[in-house]
């Protein structure tokens, strides 16, 4: 009973530190616009950055499960919410910018691109599974989805992959003898094969 | 800017330019007509100057593009053996020693030499050429070069009938510059050209921008410029060019043959797995046309008579 106290506001501004961690990126980025200080491709650096956003909220996302079994931190069952909200976000804001800031909504441009280079079309199918996530991550919908509920938001590992291969495929270089760009796809890959062998119990148990 | 650089370029094409440098006229064309459906983009450039014999002068006056800042094509830049970040080369190349330099030309010539920076400033006269710069990553510049056609230099040392190809090696300095020792890209850079393009007049070995010698970051203080290829191709800081019989190896074309050809000229009908074949012309908004051969095509299409350039992209 007395531990409860605590743990409520320790929870109260978790989720408030959470969210101001969420927005601040979006903050930052709004201002570099309104300030022209998005360098010289403003375009291409928006788009790079709502992508690397998206990606580090996702990973933080992903870490909240195996941090929480490992330190008994209840808190982060909620916040692992709360950064999966801020990736699928900052992965729409990702999408928008190229739908609509870089190619003007120009659909049959548009079409023609997401047809032709599968790394859109990857990036696409993982935007559309992390929207759905976003949309059903409400108690409502965990109610009413019962047991299917944590099958469908298993979905969140294959957009994991979707998204990882979508960021090798975004940078220039060969992809299977990993020469080219690949210094941040590289270390976000690591953390995320980290976080999937976290989540087996042979391996978390005895830590 | 420092005009105290040991070989300044004596040319000022900022009382040449801006009179040939019209508001940017955007015309709409329908094109890309793919899967049956016609998309809309404007041309970024139709008719920026092919050079003349004359020095700084573009012979059409229906010029419709701006030229690219100053501060954007010297803030802007790929090299990687600096860093990835296109806009940090600047800074990180800043203490690049530059001079003295020398370039070795050599492999099947009859007179191999190695030419000082001080000579070849000396020996070629320096022009300006404004060329459109198209980066395979999809945007694009306007470049007023300073230099000189390579086949200069390449008549001066006598090709002998055995070379056929052209290749050329970049500066690599690993304790100046930072990138090179990821160990993620085979540096030192290499590049090469068909011993026919590198002889084409369009063809400039460029020793500056804006009538400045070139900053470290742009390729100082020789690097290669080659209008109607994407931007790759013109490789930087110059240190050995070797006339040889066969097709070289060259950086990219080594590391992803199959996004990276060896000609690598600019072509809207070659897709590209990940880059747009609609341009971001650097400094305006939007996509706009890319431009067969970037435009060139009139000039250059004869080197590739009878070739499939598709297959050979």
């Amino acid at each position: 009973m007395e531990s409860r106290k605590p743990r409520k506001i320790n929870s109260k501004w978790g989720l408030i530190a959470a969210n101001f961690l969420g927005l601040l990126p979006l903050g930052v980025l709004v201002w570099a616009f309104w300030r022209n200080q998005l360098g010289f491709n403003p375009v291409e650096t928006a788009l790079q950055r709502t992508g690397q956003i998206a990606v580090v909220f996702l990973l933080i996302s992903l870490a909240c499960t195996p941090i929480r079994r490992l330190f008994k931190w209840p808190i982060l069952i909620k916040l692992r919410k709360i950064f999966g909200l801020y990736a699928a976000l900052y992965a729409f804001t990702h999408f928008a910018v190229f739908a609509i800031w870089d190619y003007g909504l120009n659909l049959p441009l548009l079409w023609m691109e997401i047809q032709e280079k599968p790394f859109i079309f990857l990036g696409l199918t993982a935007l559309i599974i992390l929207l759905v996530l976003a949309a059903t991550s409400f108690r409502y919908w965990q109610k009413k989805l019962g047991k299917g509920w944590r099958t469908l938001h298993r979905l969140v590992y294959v957009a994991a992959i979707l998204i990882l291969v979508h960021y090798f495929l975004a940078v220039k270089g060969d992809i299977f003898s990993l020469q080219g760009d690949y210094g941040a796809p590289l270390v976000a890959a690591i953390i995320l094969v980290l976080l999937f062998l976290l989540r087996f119990p042979f391996i978390y148990r005895p830590l | 800017m420092n005009h105290e650089k040991s070989y300044s370029v004596p040319i000022n094409p900022n009382e040449i330019t801006p009179k040939h440098i019209y508001q940017t006229r955007r015309q709409f064309l329908k094109q890309m007509g793919v899967v049956g459906i016609t998309a809309l983009l404007a041309s970024c450039a139709p008719n920026v100057g092919v050079p003349t014999d004359g020095p700084g002068l573009a012979p059409d006056e229906d010029l419709a593009d701006n030229l690219t800042t100053y501060e954007a094509i010297t803030g802007y830049c790929n090299f990687y053996e600096f860093t990835t970040n296109k806009e940090q080369v600047d800074e990180n190349a800043q203490d690049f020693v530059t001079s003295p330099w020398s370039v070795m030309v050599d492999g099947m010539v009859e007179n191999p030499k190695a030419f000082t920076m001080e000579e070849i400033l000396a020996n070629y006269t320096q022009e300006e050429r404004i060329y459109r710069m198209r980066c395979v990553e999809g945007w694009s510049m306007v470049i007023p070069w300073v230099g000189f056609p390579l086949h200069q230099l390449l008549e001066d040392v006598v090709p002998t009938a055995e070379a056929k190809y052209v290749l050329f090696e970049a500066a690599l300095v690993p304790d100046q510059m930072e990138g090179a020792n990821s160990g993620l890209f085979p540096f030192p850079y290499l590049e090469g050209l068909r011993l026919d393009e590198a002889m084409h007049d369009l063809t400039i070995l460029a020793t500056g921008l804006y009538g400045e010698s070139l900053p470290p970051q742009n390729g100082a203080p020789i690097r290669l410029v080659v209008p109607w290829k994407y931007g790759f191709k013109s490789i930087k800081s110059i240190v050995r060019i070797s006339l040889v019989p066969d097709q070289p190896p060259t950086l990219w074309n080594t590391i992803a043959p199959q996004e990276y050809g060896f000609y690598a000229n600019v072509n809207p009908n070659v897709d590209h797995p990940r880059w747009s074949q609609a341009e971001r012309r650097i400094g305006e908004t939007g996509r706009c046309e890319t431009l067969f051969m970037n435009g060139y095509a009139e000039e250059v299409l004869s080197l590739y008579e009878g070739m499939n350039l598709t297959e050979n992209f």
